[in-house]
């Protein structure tokens, strides 16, 4: 049954992989194999100190499973090629079912660099007999790590199917978010302590992950520890298939229970701003956005990614550089997220934009009301930010803050409905996972998305212009705060009525391109 | 008889709403077996249970005297499934997908050519075999989902909404080929809205509405001197409305 489920993974692959896909696979095999290079070589290294090598690479295979545990999360839930629900029907025990799926999930770049970067081990090993005991690992370290990641992703979907599960994987996503700055903090303190071999815990630590077990056994092989090999060898074993029996049972439940349906939380839908918008035909476009930003578990992440990206620039150099830094402009960053994030709402939406296209006239209202939803959003958490940041640490630039918020609000809010009309993309089904957020926009679609999101800088222009010459003379410069809510109110109408034209002009092309299935 | 599907007390629940409230239901082997009822009654509920792709909170589903829950596998192998709203590999070609479904119920690599060659051309698909099924049109999804389900010659069909979708001249052709299946001894169980293809095609009823069976039998007995359409009004307790409010529609 293997070879069966390879062969049509092989096959779907093939039919996928066309044009920019193929270019981005290609990308980024280029970088997996550059890492599984790094990786050998630091394998041939000589520390000059014994088992400091071990303990590299032991810390270097660690990252490795941490890259196969988070990085399914960034690129969208993990390898959906072959979906265990196609052969919920077939005769197939749930535990056959797993074991055919984890040699399916070897055929494929990701599997095929790691196993590069194992043969690291081999590459450690010391003598014939090190070489031999390299041999066995390598492959039950590559079947820990693909295991591992399949398990865990298989575990966060059972929990994100329901409601409440979603909002855990919003706050999943967030802390995915910030680990990068750990790993990195991680690196440049960890690093330079291992290789001195200044840390016995870490060394300790290092060794005791199931992540290191093979390096451990390779590395006892060469000094005729043959008991610790054994012992290695097969607690690998034993996790391994431990690992795949936990998987059947998360496959059974996934192909043999279903989602409870996601309404709208009892209590909460007769409060909220939402409501008290005027009953007009913009406030009922805004009323829905609202909900939608509220209730639709993609948005939620964008939303939260937003708020996380504003803090992280904000405060984290602060905390760690001694500096104020960038805390003093936080509002002003949260909006240029939010610009980002937003920047494909009809993709988010996929083929509802029906709903507008056959209302006669409701393509600008629909601008003007999603405009309207965004300020109502990014507007509040912005203006707190600049209002309260700079006093807290510069008050001198409260004329640049306070100036550039309203014309990158204004800006932000027309830029949204540009980026969404004309560089809409298709994205993954609703009721697929929150993390299958990222859709693909395609190289170029995505690379125009950000030079276009870029302009939000010519936004800012003038009032840069006017701050830098009046530097010093803080009359001058608070000129910026009406020439910014002037550039700001000019930007939202005139950007929005771009997209007001682009969309009752080419609606239907609009719509063919969001509701592409991905 | 042999029974080829029994439902003994089937219950589900979703968070507070019970979806199918304890059903019995008994399926006659060489029986074509109509299940009906109104939008939301459980109908696909009970179908994705009884066929082992939903777990029940209570009761048992046998087919052909194998429990569906203790082994699945046994059950599955003598099943085939048309269930509704199905996800299918997209991007798979027809004749792709035919293969490898046929290839991993273990039959051999002949046999799978010969019997997807045969049921694209019945089904008239062959013109789409090489094309994607993410390409495929609703009624094209319906047929191929037919083809897997009949592919490796099973005893059991349990179809949900199989003619939804589906062209005249295709729904035709599915109804001979239903027909001959039930005659060679094999039993079909269908879910349908229309009430004249089930009164048709169908030799026995269940009706099913707000998680209960509330009627069942040989076709003649469930609608008595009535038509089946008015039979189930009169049954599932309903009348027809739509005469009445909407004056401003049309004024």
């Amino acid at each position: 049954m293997v070879g069966i489920l390879i062969r049509m993974k092989l096959r779907v692959l093939r039919h996928s992989l066309r044009g920019t896909q193929a270019g981005l696979t290609g990308a980024g095999a280029l970088v997996g194999l550059c890492a599984a290079v790094v990786t050998i070589l630091v394998a041939t290294m000589d520390f000059g100190r014994p088992g400091v090598g071990v303990d590299v690479l032991a810390a270097v295979y660690l990252l490795w499973t941490v890259g196969w545990l988070f990085g399914p999360v960034f690129t969208g839930g993990g390898d959906e090629t072959l979906r265990p629900e196609h052969f919920a029907a077939l005769p197939i025990t749930p535990r056959r079912l797993a074991g055919g799926l984890l040699g399916a999930a070897f055929a494929g770049v990701p599997a095929i660099v790691t196993f590069l970067a194992f043969t690291g081990l081999v590459v450690l090993a010391d003598g014939a007999a090190a070489t031999v005991v390299a041999l066995v690992v390598l492959p039950l370290q590559l079947v820990f790590v693909v295991l591992l990641s399949r398990v865990v992703m298989a575990g966060l979907g059972a929990v994100l199917r329901s409601r409440r599960g979603r909002d855990l994987g919003v706050l999943l996503a967030a802390l995915v978010g910030l680990s990068g700055f750990a790993i990195q903090a991680a690196l440049n303190t960890v690093g330079p302590l291992l290789v001195e071999g200044g840390s016995p815990a870490l060394s300790t630590v290092l060794r005791v992950l199931p992540s290191g077990w093979g390096v451990v056994a390779v590395g006892a092989a060469a000094d005729g520890q043959w008991p610790l090999v054994l012992g290695c060898v097969a607690a690998l074993l034993l996790v391994v298939a431990g690992l795949l029996a936990l998987w059947g049972v998360l496959l059974e439940r996934r192909t043999t229970r279903v989602a409870v349906s996601i309404g709208p939380r009892r209590g909460r839908t007769r409060s909220g701003i939402g409501h008290r918008l005027p009953p007009t035909r913009i406030g009922a476009v805004a009323g829905k956005e609202l909900r939608t930003w509220a209730r639709d578990a993609r948005r939620r992440v964008a939303l939260l990614s937003m708020l996380i990206v504003g803090v992280v620039v904000g405060v984290v150099p602060a905390i760690t550089g001694g500096d104020t830094g960038p805390l003093p402009f936080a509002g002003l960053v949260v909006v240029t997220m939010a610009c980002l994030l937003a920047g494909n709402l009809y993709g988010m939406d996929g083929s509802a934009l029906w709903h507008t296209l056959v209302v006669p006239g409701a393509e600008a209202v629909d601008v003007r009301g999603r405009q309207l939803a965004w300020l109502l959003i990014v507007g509040p958490v912005t203006l707190v930010l600049a209002l309260v940041l700079p006093g807290v640490t510069d008050p001198g630039l409260y004329p640049w803050v306070v100036g550039l918020a309203p014309a990158l609000l204004g800006g932000g809010a027309g830029l949204i409905m540009v980026l969404s009309v004309y560089l809409a993309y298709p994205m993954p089904d609703q009721r697929a996972s929150p993390f299958a957020a990222g859709g693909n926009p395609g190289l170029v679609r995505g690379l125009m998305q950000l030079a276009i999101a870029l302009l939000l800088g010519v936004v800012a222009l003038p009032e840069i212009a006017i701050l830098a010459l009046g530097s010093g003379t803080p009359a001058v410069q608070w000129l910026a705060l009406p020439v910014g809510i002037g550039v700001g109110v000019l930007c939202w109408w005139g950007l929005g009525g771009l997209a007001q034209r682009r969309l009752a002009g080419k609606g239907p092309e609009l719509l063919a391109q969001v509701r592409k299935q991905v | 008889m042999t029974e080829a599907l029994r439902l003994e007390r089937l219950f589900k629940q979703f968070g507070p709403t019970i979806a199918v409230d304890h059903v019995d239901l008994s399926v006659p082997a060489g029986s074509f077996f109509g299940l009906v009822g109104p939008n939301g009654a459980g109908k696909t509920t009970s179908l994705s249970m009884a066929v082992g792709l939903l777990r029940p909170d209570g009761g048992t589903a046998t087919i052909f005297g194998v429990d569906v829950w203790a082994d699945p596998v046994r059950a599955k192998a003598l099943t085939g499934v048309l269930p509704d709203g199905m996800s299918l590999p997209e991007r798979l070609t027809g004749a792709e997908l035919l293969t490898y479904m046929g290839l991993l119920r273990g039959m051999d690599k002949d046999t799978v050519a010969q019997r997807t060659g045969e049921l694209l051309a019945v089904l008239e698909l062959d013109d789409a075999r090489d094309r994607l099924v993410i390409d495929y049109s609703a009624g094209m999804r319906k047929k191929i989902g037919l083809a897997t389900a009949l592919l490796h010659a099973p005893k059991l069909l349990v179809l949900d909404e199989p003619f939804e979708a589906v062209d005249p001249v295709s729904a035709a052709t599915i109804r001979t080929i239903l027909q001959r299946f039930v005659t060679a001894g094999g039993a079909v169980v269908l879910s349908s809205h229309v009430m004249a293809l089930v009164e048709q095609l169908c030799s026995h009823v269940a009706v099913i509405t707000r998680g209960r069976v509330v009627a069942a039998g040989p076709v003649a007995e469930v609608r008595g001197g009535t038509s089946l359409e008015e039979a189930f009004v009169h049954i599932v307790g309903g009348r027809t409305g739509g005469s009445e409010g909407l004056s401003w529609l049309a004024s």
